[in-house]
């Protein structure tokens, strides 16, 4: 079971006069849904960055189980707000990329592919080009070919944040049903307060200048869902109404809304 | 629709539902998705085709003026002769030829010049191209060159490649390929520049090494673009056959051309003009429809 941990991480850019995130310290363990929120420009993404390797934290550690995390890996796929799909390939062949970049043969990894699109609830879609897709069968697409990985860990960045509301709610129980199915730890970014409240078993608030975490909820909402419990009477439950003015405040620091 | 307004049903039972079926259904663009989903307008009809229209009796226009000043004989025919005079040369020539050889066999050598110059320059300025677009060395050592050789126009290097190589048939290819040289590395560094960084990234996270993102991602990243240049650099080789076939050519229609003026033939040289033009036609629209099956994703993403 491995663990991600970030420790005390700072990122600096030359010519800013603060860090863009001053020391902050989050843990993710198999099993956690860890949902990363706050307003623009706190640093969420840049915090899940450099869990993913695309940035080298100016000081502090991001390791996994000691490791230290210094380039992007299979081991931590990540799933981008503009999907990042590969245009020039099918869908199954977006899904099945990290298999081939194994040299896995082809029958296999399409077998495999099939499989995972079936998972994200697309049977039938293998064969489209990436533009013949909607934004929420492409973002379903993405989920898949990071899942193909087999990762420890599943890096999301405002997954369903170019989504319609329709489509948003959709998709927030797909992942829930994913996270349920894999054995994985999630870090999540989002802007949704909701969302993050029925995601997570955590919810880290970020504050900006510099961006560092000022509030970890933990959260159940999620698990109660996976056991069962439909979202309407989850969303509808005392608790989480009040969850909801909690992470608020915890965003909005007390600011007049 | 109603399907999405349905009350909540029990989540065992919504987690079976094929909820593709019933979401393909609502991820279609329709009155709900989000504006930059749905397919732009179509272009009303009528005003696409009363350009084509314009164009047309533009064409007819200045072909009947043509033929006007032919037939009333205001300039002399050594000048201009009649377009049914370009017509039957084009007749003559494609079945008896000019010059000892038939148009065909013209255009068969011409063809023949800019397509291996094209590979050559494909074979060199894709590379050049993809280490201008990734590495500061590389765009230190090539762009200068580039910048260098880019405005040069084809006659005024000829001479200095007729010293180095010759009168034969390499040097008329390399006059063509230096020409097609710049617009071919610059589309591919231009297209190389601009991979997508998130696709990159998404192609590492995903277990890809170096080189693997290099031949999956920024390659094809980059091929419309390079077969833009590549469209620009035949229209520049084409552009260029003519003063290619100055160097002791036989055969070509640039040759057939200058030597059609040399005995005032002035129909040939025309008619010659008009086969050149119709040539880059078709060649344009054959790598658009190559651009529309190796890169139709491009555009649309």
């Amino acid at each position: 079971m491995p663990t991600l941990s970030l420790n005390q991480v700072t990122i600096r850019y030359d010519g800013e006069p603060r860090p863009t995130i001053g020391s902050t310290s989050l843990t993710i363990d198999t099993g956690d849904f860890v949902v990363l929120t706050g307003r623009s420009g706190c640093g969420k993404t840049s915090l899940l960055n450099v869990a993913a390797g695309f940035i080298t934290p100016s000081s502090g550690t991001a390791g996994i189980d000691g490791r230290s995390i210094t380039t992007p890996g299979a081991d931590r796929a990540v799933v981008f707000q503009n999907d990042a799909l590969f245009p020039w390939l099918s869908a199954r062949d977006n899904v099945s990329f990290a298999l081939r970049m194994r040299g896995m043969p082809k029958a296999e990894r399409n077998r495999r592919a099939d499989e995972l699109l079936e998972r994200v609830r697309l049977p039938k879609a293998g064969g489209k080009a990436v533009w013949e897709l909607s934004g929420g069968m492409r973002q379903r697409v993405g989920l898949a070919r990071a899942l193909a990985a087999d990762p420890d860990f599943l890096l999301m960045d405002e997954p369903l944040g170019a989504l319609d509301a329709l489509t948003r709610e959709r998709m927030q129980t797909l992942l829930l049903d994913i996270w349920a199915g894999a054995n994985v730890g999630v870090l999540m970014v989002t802007h949704g307060i909701e969302e993050a409240l029925l995601l997570g078993t955590r919810g880290a608030v970020m504050a900006p200048d510099p961006g560092r975490i000022v509030r970890v909820i933990e959260t159940g909402f999620g698990r109660r869902y996976v056991a069962g419990e439909p979202v309407r009477s989850i969303k509808a439950d005392k608790d989480f109404i009040a969850g909801r003015a909690e992470l608020a405040d915890a965003i909005f620091d007390g600011e007049p809304a | 629709m109603s399907a999405l307004f349905r009350p909540m049903a029990r989540p065992d039972l919504e987690r079976l539902a094929p909820f593709d079926t019933e979401l393909s259904d609502h991820d279609r663009p329709d009155a709900l998705s989000v504006p930059w989903s749905r397919p732009a307008p179509e272009p009303t009809r009528s005003k696409r085709w009363s350009a084509r229209w314009i164009s047309v009796a533009t064409i007819i226009v200045v072909l009947a003026a043509w033929a006007l000043t032919a037939a009333l004989g205001i300039v002399s025919p050594v000048f201009l002769p009649s377009p049914a005079a370009v017509a039957a040369r084009f007749v003559s020539v494609t079945t008896e030829g000019f010059v000892d050889s038939t148009l065909l066999e013209h255009l068969g050598v011409s063809l023949a010049r800019v397509f291996a110059a094209l590979i050559a320059s494909l074979i060199v300025g894709v590379p050049v191209g993809i280490a201008i677009g990734m590495s500061t060395v590389g765009r230190g050592i090539f762009d200068p060159l580039l910048e260098f050789l880019r405005p040069i126009p084809p006659l005024a290097y000829m001479p200095l490649i007729i010293i180095w190589f010759g009168i034969g048939e390499p040097s008329k290819v390399l006059v063509i390929a230096i020409a097609m040289l710049a617009p071919i590395a610059l589309s591919a560094a231009a297209g190389v520049k601009g991979v997508n960084r998130e696709r990159i990234n998404a192609a590492r996270s995903l277990g890809a090494t170096r080189r693997q993102v290099l031949a999956h991602v920024v390659l094809p990243s980059a091929l419309p673009s390079i077969l833009t240049g590549l469209r620009i650099a035949l229209g520049a080789g084409w552009t260029t056959l003519v003063a290619a076939e100055l160097i002791a050519a036989t055969q070509g229609l640039g040759f057939m051309i200058q030597s059609a003026a040399q005995f005032l033939v002035t129909d040939v040289v025309i008619m010659g003009i008009f086969v050149i033009a119709g040539v880059a036609f078709v060649l344009e629209f054959a790598i658009r429809r190559i651009e529309a099956v190796l890169v139709p994703w491009a555009g649309r993403d």
